[in-house]
């Protein structure tokens, strides 16, 4: 019969009421949990993925940093043989341009994603440790290697025809091998066709790859320096970047889940609020026998947290559940975990619900502990 | 020993002033004293000052020499908590908290280890005929079980002062002998004050107080003390 005791007595007094306030809270919760476990999904498989890439250095338009590759094909072949002249010049492993091309719908089962590749060179020089299942690794005139988890899903084989537009179609000549990495979901492609589809001559991106004993930061800056207009970013520059982009995202995101979280306070302030008007007379006959103001403060502030933290963790509990569930679709579809319930996050909504807790609690604590004892008394 | 001294409450009503109690001056002894009076005389206002639940307009409440009126409103809890036990006309008891569980609260306040508690929680409500009540939740206790389990509460941290207000106000006539009997048996060795409207109960005190318009009016000496 400590105090929690005499907490738990009177939540458990009122069964449903306790029950329904724990499940505003516990659905609070875990929506805000869900909503940020997608920022954490995202920095964890970028990061992941980025940290596999193989080139240290992407070159890209200026004003489309962060992008990754995904920007405008804005690099001209003039820009692209100014930057080749630089990179011989200090002597870099290779320079890859690139080109990038999404095809069909939201829908992943019917999305592709085309990657273009120099002639000669293969999707295991960006993707490090990416081998062929079948066939060929490097793309050849008129032939693209898949990606191993687009190859299953779209159950494309070797000589399966693979359409860009309706003048141009491949064949496929290659298939790779599941690696758990973002190549397993694009297509290799040579750059001409991929061109030709956008009707452009430039590119979205040159890769650049070191050579052991390179400093990536002293290449970029040389590279920009030599070819205006360009940005060179190296892969921690991009992850930096990444992680602001991912911060905002965040704080959007929380923002939208304070409305859940708000209303879930709410409903907690106004259960200790009632059971607090309904315990005027308790609480004057316990600070007859005794007992000081802070015992009943503390006794009501208890309540809110308990009731806050409980349904904190269910909340926790449920958002993990959920997520679970999500990165199994999203893990089949396209081979990402999209949510992570880190334990920072965790950590993060359990001081949420509690401090929520707090808030909901105080007002109806101090009310309850500041009443005249007669006037306590004197209500029935 | 508790004393009033020249103890006056009024209240603010609008533009009346309602003298609820006027120089009330008393030095209570040992054992019971009852304090009876019409509806409206100041029998509860005089409890609420003794007890330091309110504070006076004017005069002083003195426990053994110590200034009651004068300390912050914890202090006088502290003070209420080892020296003073109260049973109340009715809602006595915190309705979530078994029978046992009400009369350890006192021991809870006073920080007892649990084991302390449940065993003196135990023996008080044998002491008050509650053996076979020890778990009940007072809404399944009647009315004059209700009181025996707060007279044991009272009892629990053994206080030198017992207040009653209208300890036997809601009970049937086999109840009220109980309580009445258990009641003046624990005032034996303390400072008891029994507020009541009841003639019969307030003649089994050995001194009745009688107020009249927030007055002490007249004091009578049943059975001399000791
Ligand atoms: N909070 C208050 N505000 C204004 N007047 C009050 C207040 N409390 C008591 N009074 C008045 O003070 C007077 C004495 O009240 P008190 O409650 O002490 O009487 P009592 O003797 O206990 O009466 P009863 O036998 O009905 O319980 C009454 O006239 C009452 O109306
Ligand atoms: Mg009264």
């Amino acid at each position: 019969m400590e105090i929690l005791h005499l907490v738990l007595r009177n939540l458990l007094a009122r069964p449903v009421r306790s029950l329904l306030t724990l499940l505003g809270v516990l659905i609070a919760t875990a929506s805000m949990v869900l909503f940020l476990s997608f920022g954490e999904g995202l920095r964890r498989s970028l990061f992941q993925e980025l940290s596999r890439v193989g080139p240290a250095i992407q070159v890209v338009p200026e004003g489309t940093e962060g992008l990754g590759f995904g920007g405008y094909p804005e690099i001209t072949p003039r820009q692209l043989a100014a930057l080749q002249e630089a990179g011989q010049a200090l002597g870099v492993r290779a320079l890859v341009p690139t080109l990038f091309l999404a095809r069909g719908g939201f829908d992943p089962q019917t999305s592709f994603f085309f990657q273009g590749l120099p002639p000669g060179v293969g999707p295991d020089l960006l993707y490090p440790g990416v081998r062929a299942r079948e066939g060929r690794l490097v793309p050849t005139e008129g032939g693209a290697v898949v990606g191993g988890k687009v190859a299953k899903r779209s159950q494309l084989s070797l000589g399966s025809p693979l359409r860009l537009s309706p003048q141009v179609g491949l064949k496929v000549v290659g298939i790779l091998e599941e690696s758990g990495g973002l190549a397993d979901n694009l297509i290799f492609v040579p750059l001409a066709p991929l061109q030709q589809v956008l009707g452009t001559e430039n590119y979205s991106a040159v890769l650049v790859a070191l050579n052991p004993g390179q400093k990536a930061e002293e290449v970029a800056r040389a590279l920009e320096a030599a070819v205006p207009g360009l940005k060179a970013q190296t892969t921690g520059e991009v992850m930096r970047f990444a992680e602001r982009a991912l911060r905002i995202s965040d704080l959007v995101r929380f923002g939208i889940s304070l409305v859940a979280l708000i209303v879930g306070g709410l409903l907690v302030a106004n259960t200790v609020m009632m059971s607090v008007y309904e315990r005027i007379r308790e609480f004057g006959v316990m600070r007859a026998l005794g007992a000081r103001r802070g015992f009943i403060f503390r006794l009501v502030v208890l309540e809110a947290l308990l009731l806050a933290l409980l349904g904190g963790t269910l909340g926790l509990a449920l958002g993990g559940v959920v997520s679970f569930a999500i990165n199994l679709y999203t893990l089949d579809q396209v081979g990402l975990a999209l949510s992570a319930v880190t334990p920072r996050l965790s950590l993060f909504a359990l001081l949420v619900a509690l401090l929520l807790g707090l808030l909901a609690g105080l007002l109806p604590a101090y009310h309850a502990s500041r009443i005249p004892v007669v006037e306590a008394l004197g209500r029935v | 020993m508790l004393r009033a001294e020249n103890l006056s409450k009024r209240y603010r009503q609008g533009e009346k002033e309602v003298v609820a109690l006027l120089g009330f001056t008393y030095a209570f002894p040992r054992g019971a004293t009852a304090v009876v009076g019409p509806s409206g005389s100041g029998k509860t206002t005089l409890l609420n000052l003794l007890a330091g639940f309110d504070l006076p307009s004017e005069g002083g409440v003195y426990l053994d020499g110590l200034a009651l009126h004068q300390l912050p409103e914890d202090e006088r809890a502290r003070v209420r908590l080892k020296h003073m036990g109260f049973v109340f006309q009715q809602w006595n008891l915190i309705p979530t908290l078994t029978a046992w569980e009400n009369v350890a609260f006192p021991l809870l306040l006073a920080g007892r280890p649990r084991k302390e508690r449940q065993e003196q929680a135990f023996a008080l409500l044998e002491r008050v005929g509650l053996a076979h009540r020890l778990h009940h939740l007072p809404s399944r206790l009647s009315g004059g079980e209700q009181q025996r389990v707060a007279l044991a509460r009272a009892l629990a941290l053994d206080p030198p002062v017992l207040f009653a207000d209208e300890p036997t106000g809601n009970l049937d006539a086999e109840s009220r002998e109980q309580v009445a009997a258990l009641l003046f048996e624990a005032g034996k060795e303390r400072t008891l004050i029994l507020v009541t409207h009841d003639l019969e109960l307030a003649a089994r005190a050995e001194r009745i107080l009688y107020l009249k318009g927030g007055r002490l009016a007249r004091e009578e000496v049943v059975q001399p003390a000791g």
